[in-house]
């Protein structure tokens, strides 16, 4: 049996992005709680891993290997699912990728870069939404949770596929929750802030995400001062998955150490001013 | 020069509140785009300073001293520029009143003095100029607000509250006259200093904070305030518009 209180028990959720990091991070949440769980992303390794951690928490794990940016294999993940699984009532599109090696200068990025920037980390949530929408609407329930990303509300020099795909991500969860409002079907936007998902990545990222641990100026723009955990995730995606969040829709909520409150100035920038003599 | 129909010719403003820098440049700016200028604040070098710049233009400047955080002077020192210009056409409340303190440092008078500096004092002037611009069926507010109505920072909990309730403040008011031929809007402000376009040191804690490299200079705020004084605004309201540097637009 799964280790937590059953809440989600007989639910399925699908996961896109589910093999690494924060995926795997929601899917452990999920599963915990019960909930049936098909994983997807383009690799099988990984998926097949979360997969198999799944069942070991108790519950059923599937992985569908599936190309996201194809929206002919998003429709399949969601029929594979609904027959493998029987059901689906939670989709978690948290699909999406920085390409550290985009070019710096704007007028360098090809087309195809700029395709697969809006297709990995918007068009993905799209085509998903978009193949399983109608089986929600129909039997009125079920639940969307798209990942946003900090930079979907603020920009960075010389950073222009994911900021542009991840505000789109807004917009797109927006026309969901108000177009199926009626029906009981929830779309909510998760906002991650910096987390230390080193241990749960492959071996090639997880050396990088290791080194990167510990450098300052990641910790000087989270007024928590610390990165967080992938649980910090995982229990916002399970909140957004529950039915504790029946009457949130087209609501943004945001785990992010307080980066998104402040970012006026360094985290720890504090000044002290003296009120002027004469207003006291 | 100021653009044909961002022009403020006839028109009578009032900069009110106090502010380390403010009230000179926007008084200037007011007066240049063609606009009388009275000064509501108390009798300060400051003040002079303003309603020398005013003169300069060639256009009436006039000093209304009066707390702005008494309710009653203010009212005064507006009918005192009514009666003399027979209208009022533009209010500007610039007050920002500073205070860098831990919340748990903070006295009652100095959370007060934060709270009436900055909020009550708008609250105040736009009280007492609201009846005549709603005779008039026509006005211009425009508040000078810190980028901390939206944000936090250590040390600031009185500034961002009475920040946040200026910019909520106009947003409600915006509302409530919207059918009135009023306008509300905030001009959001970022780091800025007085003197000189001083370019950071990268050592400097807010050089990655602000994308333009520099502190802003009160002469980046005076023409928006120009611009939404101006009649080419009137279906501009309830608007917060930053001058920053791109501080709000990054991470």
């Amino acid at each position: 049996m799964a280790s937590g209180n059953n809440t989600l028990q007989g639910k399925v959720a699908v996961i896109t992005g589910g093999g690494t990091g924060l995926g795997r991070a929601m899917a452990r949440a999920l599963a915990e709680e019960g909930c049936d769980i098909v994983v997807a992303a383009r690799r099988i390794g990984p998926i097949e891993e979360t997969a198999a951690e799944i069942r070991q928490i108790g519950t059923r794990g599937l992985a569908v290997s599936t190309d996201v940016t194809v929206s002919a294999q998003c429709n399949r993940l969601i029929a594979t699912a609904l027959k493998e699984m029987g059901r689906v009532d939670i989709l978690i599109n948290n699909a999406g990728i920085v390409r550290k090696e985009l070019p710096a200068e704007i007028w360098d990025i090809t087309d195809a870069q700029w395709h697969e920037g809006i297709d990995v980390n918007l068009a993905s949530a799209f085509y998903c939404s978009r193949a399983i929408g109608k089986y929600f609407v129909e039997r009125k329930s079920g639940k969307i949770i798209n990942v946003g990303a900090g930079l979907g509300f603020r920009g960075m020099r010389n950073s222009v596929m994911y900021p542009t795909a991840k505000s789109g991500i807004l917009g797109l969860t927006r026309a969901l929750a108000l177009s199926w409002a009626p029906f009981n079907v929830q779309a909510n936007v998760l906002v991650p802030g910096f987390v230390d998902t080193a241990d749960l990545q492959p071996a090639e990222q997880k050396a990088m995400m290791l080194a990167r641990r510990n450098e300052t100026g990641r910790r000087l723009f989270v007024p928590v001062g610390s990165q967080g955990v992938p649980d910090d995730i995982g229990s916002l995606g399970l909140f957004l998955a529950s039915d504790a969040s029946n009457y949130i829709t087209g609501a943004v909520f945001i785990s992010d150490g307080g980066g998104l409150a402040g970012s006026l100035a360094t985290t720890g920038y504090a000044p002290i001013i003296e009120l002027e003599k004469e207003l006291l | 020069m100021t653009a044909k129909r961002f022009e403020l010719n006839g028109k009578q403003a009032i900069v009110a509140g106090e502010s380390p820098f403010w009230s000179k440049y926007i008084a200037a700016a007011l007066a240049k785009a063609g606009a009388d200028v009275a000064i509501i604040g108390k009798k300060s070098t400051r003040m002079d300073a303003a309603l020398n710049e005013v003169k300069q233009t060639g256009r009436t400047a006039l000093a209304a001293v009066a707390d702005v955080t008494s309710a009653a002077q203010v009212k005064t020192a507006v009918e005192k520029v009514h009666s003399q210009s027979g209208k009022i056409d533009i209010l500007v409340n610039v007050a920002d009143i500073r205070l860098g303190k831990p919340f748990l440092d903070t006295s009652e008078n100095e959370w007060q003095a934060v709270m009436t500096g900055n909020l009550v004092a708008a609250m105040n002037t736009c009280k007492a100029v609201g009846p005549i611009m709603l005779a008039q069926k026509h006005g211009r507010i425009i508040n000078l607000v810190s980028c901390l109505a939206e944000r936090g920072m250590p040390n600031s909990s009185a500034y961002c509250v009475a920040m946040g309730g200026v910019l909520q403040l106009t947003r409600a008011l915006s509302l409530e006259w919207a059918l009135e031929g009023i306008t509300v809007n905030a001009i959001g402000t970022g780091w800025f200093k007085e003197d000189k376009k001083e370019a950071f040191n990268e050592a400097d804690p807010l050089a990655r904070y602000i994308p333009a490299k520099h502190y802003g200079l009160p002469d980046d705020i005076a023409p928006v305030v120009v611009y939404l004084a101006s009649d080419a605004t009137s279906f501009t309201t309830g608007q917060f518009m930053y001058v920053d540097g791109a501080l709000m637009a990054h991470a």
